[in-house]
C-alpha cells in the first residue's frame, strides 16, 4: 500500500515541476503605440543641431490625393495590410508609432553587448580594438561609457534633425495618412491625424540604422534587418504609403551622413593613445601636482581608458576649461584623510541599502553604462508623458549632447589631474565594485548623472527633484562601492550640471519646453 | 533488520560533497531506522586558480587563488524505517588571494530533504535497494547572488527530485547510481538591467535548472567500521549563458562540471556514537566555473532518540 502512496507523491511532484514554468522576464520596455499628447505642429521651426535649414535635404512634392499614383500606393497598402503575416503584425506592435524609443533601446543593447574590456595577452600586454579590423579580438568597439555617450549623442542628434525636417515637410505638404484617405485602411495605432509625408518612422529607421552601423560595424546585417522590418511595418500599420517611406528614407540617410561626417572628425580616433603619449600625460600631472594615478590590475594596464577623450569635440560647452573644477585635495592632506577614513568606514559597515545603491548604479562592464541608464529613464518618461516622435527626439538629443559634453569635460579633468583611486592610496583597501581603468577625479558617474538630471529636469519639471535625487544617489553609489572619494563625486556632479547648462540654454532658444 | 546499525552513520556521510553550487542533499543509498538521529558537522574547502569561461580555461591574476570554505551543521532523522528527513544550514566564506574585490561570508541556504526507501530485495549474494528523495532549499540570509564568483550561493529556491539505486554484496563492496533533477527559481539582483545573450530589463535572474548524475563504487572494510568510496559526478544545466570574455560570472550562467571524488568514513563503534569523515574532490571538466579541488572533513554523532 505504501508504494502507491509514494507513487502518488511522485506524480504530484512531477506535475508541479512541469507546470511551474519560469515567468517571462522582460527583454524590452513594454508599451504600445499611443495618442500623442501634442502633435507639435511648429516643430519644423525648432533649432536644428547640425543642419542650417529645414529644407536642407530636398524632397519632391508628393502626388496629390486624387492622383492615380497615390491611389495605386493606397491599393498596395490595402493589400499589404490585408495580407500581413503574423510576423508583420508583431513587428507593427513592436515598433509602435514612436519607434525612436525602440531604436534607442537597440542602441543600448549594442552598447551593452560591446562593453567588454580587453583581456591580457599571454605576454602581459593588452590588445586594443582596431576599427579597421573590427572582428579581430578585441572586437571593435569597446563600448565603454565615453564611447557609449558619444554614440548616443550622434544617434539622437541625427534623429532629431531628421524629425525637425520631417515635421517641416509634413506641415508644408499636409498629406493625410492612408487611414484617412482610404476607409479600408485601418491604423494599427491610435489615430493622431499626423500628416504622413514624409514618414517620420522612415527617417528614424534609416538614420538610426546608418549611425548605428558606423558605431557598431559588426552589426551591419542585424541593423539592416531591423530597419527593413521597421520600414515594412509602416505601411502594414496603415500610417504610411510607399512614397511617404521613400521620402523619409531620403532624409534619414542624409542626416545620418552629415552626423557621421562630424563623428569622423571629432577627435575620437585619437582618444585611445599610444604608451608614449599616455606617459607624457601622466608625467605632466606628476610635475604639476606631485601625484599620479596608476592602474592596479595584474598585469598592469599601462594605458588608461581613452586618455584624450577630453579633447573630443564638444556639442554645446564652449571648451573643457569652462567647466574644469579646481584641483582635488592632495593625498595625505586633512581633507583627503577625512575622505579616506570615510571610505574605510563604509567598507567595514556597509548597510544593505548602501550595497543596493552601489550595485544599482554600478552600470559597469557588460551593461549600458551610466549614459545608457539615463536614456532608459528618458525612454520611460517620454512614453509616460505620451510625447510625439519629434518631442521625443528633442529630449534624447539634448540629453545625450549634455551627457557627452559632461563625459568629455570629466575625462579632461581625469587626465589633467590624474588622481589616484582609493585602491591605490589606501593600503589593503578592498571594494565590492571593480575599479575602472582611469583616474578618479572627477567621478564619471557623477558627471554623467549630474548632466542628465539637469536636462531631464528641464524637460520634465514636475519630476525635477526625482531626477536630481537620482543623480546624487548615482554619485554616492561610487563612494559606497569604494572606488571614488567624496570630493570626486561632488566635483563630478557640479561639473555635469555646469556642462548641461549649456545644452539647456540652447534648448530654451526654441521657447517650447 | 540486523543490518540497520551498519547503515546508521552512512547517512551522515552523504552531505557536504557538492560544495560548489550549495549544500547538497543525500545521494547515498542508506536509511536510518525510526527514532535514530544523526548530527553532523562538515567542513569543506575548495580552491581554484583557473576557471572555465564558457568552456575555455582562463587564468585571472586579479583573482589569484580563489578559496571557498563551508561549515555545515546537519541533522538526519529516521521518521519511520523507510522515511528519513535531513536538515542542513551551511555557513560559507569566500575570498580571493589577489585583486581588490572583497570576499564575503554568511549563512547560505536552508535545506530540507525527505528520503524514502521504495525497493529493498535480496538478489544473489547481495541486496538491491532503491530510494527516492525530494529536497527543497531556500536562501537563509539576504546574501547577494549577483556577486559571483564570491557570492555565497545562487540565491534561488531549489526543488530537487532524485532516484537512487544501489546493489551491495554481503561481503562489502557496492555500486550506487543516482540521477537528480534540480529545479531552480529566480534570484533577485540589485540592478534591474543585465545581459545574457540579450538585454533583460528586470532584477530577476533565471537560475538554470540542472541534471545531476552520480556513479559510486564503494566498499565496507574492517568489519564495517570503515567505508571507502570513489565517485564520478556530472552536473549539466539545462539552459543558461556563458561568462562573457574576461567578465564576471552571474547566476544566469550555464554551469556544468564533472568531478571525481574520494571519500572515507570511519566509525568508532558499529552501533552509533561518533564517526569521522574525510573526502577529496576535484573537477575534471567544466563550464562557467572554477577548476576546483579541495577536501572535506566531518564529524558525526548518532543516537537513538525515540
Amino acid at each position: 500500500m505504501k508504494k502507491y502512496n509514494y507513487s502518488i507523491l511522485l506524480l504530484v511532484i512531477f506535475a508541479f515541476l512541469g507546470s511551474s514554468c519560469v515567468e517571462d522576464l522582460p527583454t524590452k520596455y513594454e508599451f504600445t503605440g499611443y495618442q500623442f499628447s501634442n502633435l507639435d505642429a511648429n516643430a519644423g521651426q525648432w533649432k536644428l543641431v547640425l543642419h542650417t535649414s529645414n529644407e536642407q535635404i530636398p524632397i519632391s512634392t508628393p502626388a496629390a490625393s486624387s492622383s492615380a499614383e497615390l491611389l495605386k500606393e493606397l491599393a498596395d497598402a490595402r493589400e499589404m495590410q490585408s495580407k500581413a503575416t503574423s510576423a508583420q503584425r508583431e513587428a507593427v506592435a513592436y515598433w509602435t508609432n514612436n519607434p525612436l524609443v525602440r531604436w534607442n533601446e537597440i542602441a543600448l543593447e549594442l552598447a551593452t553587448k560591446y562593453n567588454l574590456i580587453p583581456a591580457p595577452n599571454p605576454d602581459g600586454s593588452y590588445p586594443v580594438p582596431d576599427p579597421a579590423n573590427p572582428s579581430n579580438y578585441p572586437k571593435f568597439p569597446y563600448s565603454h561609457p565615453p564611447y557609449t555617450s558619444r554614440m548616443l549623442a550622434h544617434l539622437s542628434v541625427a534623429q532629431y534633425d531628421g524629425l525637425i525636417m520631417a515635421w517641416h515637410y509634413k506641415y508644408k505638404f499636409k498629406r493625410q495618412a492612408p487611414y484617412q484617405l482610404d476607409s479600408q485602411i485601418k491604423s494599427a495605432y491610435e489615430t493622431n491625424g499626423l500628416f504622413s509625408y514624409p514618414s517620420d518612422g522612415a527617417v528614424i529607421a534609416t538614420a538610426s540604422r546608418d549611425v548605428l552601423t558606423a558605431m557598431f560595424p559588426l552589426e551591419k546585417e542585424f541593423l539592416a534587418q531591423k530597419a527593413q522590418e521597421h520600414l515594412e511595418s509602416l505601411v502594414v500599420a496603415g500610417i504610411n504609403v510607399s512614397s511617404d517611406v521613400e521620402a523619409g528614407k531620403l532624409i534619414g540617410a542624409s542626416v545620418a551622413k552629415t552626423t557621421l561626417t562630424r563623428a569622423s572628425t571629432d577627435g575620437m580616433k585619437n582618444a585611445q593613445t599610444t604608451r608614449v603619449k599616455s606617459d607624457s600625460i601622466k608625467n605632466a600631472a606628476k610635475e604639476r601636482f606631485g601625484w599620479v594615478w596608476e592602474n592596479q590590475e595584474t598585469p598592469q594596464r599601462m594605458i588608461g581608458l581613452v586618455p584624450l577623450f577630453g579633447k573630443v569635440r564638444l556639442w554645446n560647452v564652449p571648451n573643457v576649461e569652462a567647466v574644469r573644477p579646481g584641483p582635488p585635495p592632495a593625498p595625505g592632506s586633512p581633507e583627503f584623510e577625512k575622505s579616506a577614513k570615510e571610505l574605510k568606514q563604509y567598507a567595514n559597515n556597509l548597510t544593505t541599502n548602501q550595497r543596493r545603491i552601489a550595485n544599482f548604479w554600478n552600470d559597469g562592464l557588460s551593461t549600458y553604462t551610466p549614459p545608457g541608464h539615463w536614456n532608459r529613464f528618458a525612454k520611460e518618461e517620454v512614453v509616460a508623458k505620451k510625447l510625439s516622435p519629434v518631442r521625443t527626439a528633442r529630449v534624447f538629443a539634448y540629453l545625450n549632447m549634455a551627457i557627452a559634453d559632461a563625459g568629455i569635460a570629466c575625462w579632461d579633468a581625469k587626465y589633467y589631474y590624474h588622481y589616484p583611486r582609493p585602491i591605490q592610496t589606501i593600503p589593503g583597501f578592498k571594494t565590492i565594485l571593480g575599479t575602472p581603468n582611469f583616474p578618479a577625479y572627477t567621478s564619471g558617474h557623477a558627471a554623467f548623472s549630474g548632466a542628465a538630471a539637469e536636462v531631464m529636469a528641464h524637460f520634465f519639471p514636475a519630476n525635477a527633484s526625482q531626477f536630481r535625487t537620482w543623480a546624487e544617489e548615482a554619485a554616492m553609489s561610487r563612494i559606497y562601492g569604494g572606488i571614488h572619494y567624496q570630493f570626486d563625486a561632488d566635483a563630478g556632479l557640479d561639473q555635469g550640471r555646469k556642462s548641461a547648462a549649456y545644452s539647456v540654454t540652447r534648448a530654451k532658444l526654441d521657447g517650447v519646453d | 533488520m540486523k543490518n540497520h546499525f551498519r547503515f546508521l552513520g552512512l547517512l551522515c556521510a552523504s552531505l557536504g560533497i557538492i560544495t560548489i553550487a550549495h549544500a547538497q542533499t543525500p545521494l547515498d543509498g542508506l536509511m536510518m531506522p525510526k527514532g535514530e538521529i544523526c548530527i553532523a558537522l562538515q567542513y569543506d574547502q575548495v580552491t581554484w586558480d583557473r576557471y572555465w569561461e564558457g568552456s575555455t580555461i582562463r587564468v585571472n591574476q586579479n583573482i589569484g587563488t580563489f578559496t571557498r570554505q563551508m561549515g555545515m551543521p546537519m541533522i538526519v532523522g529516521g521518521i519511520t524505517d523507510k522515511v528519513n528527513v535531513i536538515l542542513s544550514l551551511p555557513y560559507v566564506k569566500t575570498e580571493a588571494s589577489a585583486g581588490q574585490l572583497t570576499g564575503v561570508e554568511g549563512i547560505q541556504d536552508l535545506g530540507i530533504s525527505v528520503k524514502a526507501l521504495l525497493v529493498e530485495k535480496s538478489i544473489g549474494k547481495g541486496k538491491l535497494t532503491g530510494f527516492s528523495n525530494l529536497s527543497f532549499s531556500t536562501p537563509a540570509s539576504n546574501y547577494l547572488s549577483d556577486y559571483m564568483p564570491f557570492s555565497l550561493g545562487f540565491g534561488a529556491n531549489e526543488l530537487g527530485i532524485r532516484a537512487i539505486g544501489k546493489y551491495e554484496l554481503d561481503k562489502g563492496p557496492y555500486i550506487r547510481a543516482s540521477y537528480s533533477y534540480l529545479h531552480r527559481g529566480v534570484t533577485e539582483a540589485e540592478r534591474d538591467f543585465y545581459y545574457t545573450d540579450q538585454a533583460y530589463y528586470t532584477a530577476k535572474m533565471d537560475v538554470p535548472n540542472a541534471f545531476l548524475g552520480q556513479v559510486t563504487l564503494g566498499s565496507w572494510m574492517f568489519k564495517k567500521k570503515l567505508r571507502v568510496e570513489a565517485s564520478l559526478t556530472t552536473i549539466k544545466s539545462t539552459s543558461g549563458d556563458d561568462i562573457r570574455v574576461y567578465s564576471m560570472p552571474q547566476p544566469t550562467n550555464k554551469v556544468d562540471f564533472d568531478r571525481v571524488e574520494g571519500f572515507a568514513q570511519y566509525y568508532f563503534k558499529t552501533n552509533g556514537g561518533f564517526g569521522l569523515i574525510a573526502s577529496y574532490q576535484k573537477a575534471i571538466s567544466g563550464r562557467n566555473m572554477g577548476q576546483f579541488s579541495g577536501y572535506g572533513l566531518g564529524i558525526t554523532y548518532q543516537f537513538k532518540a525515540f
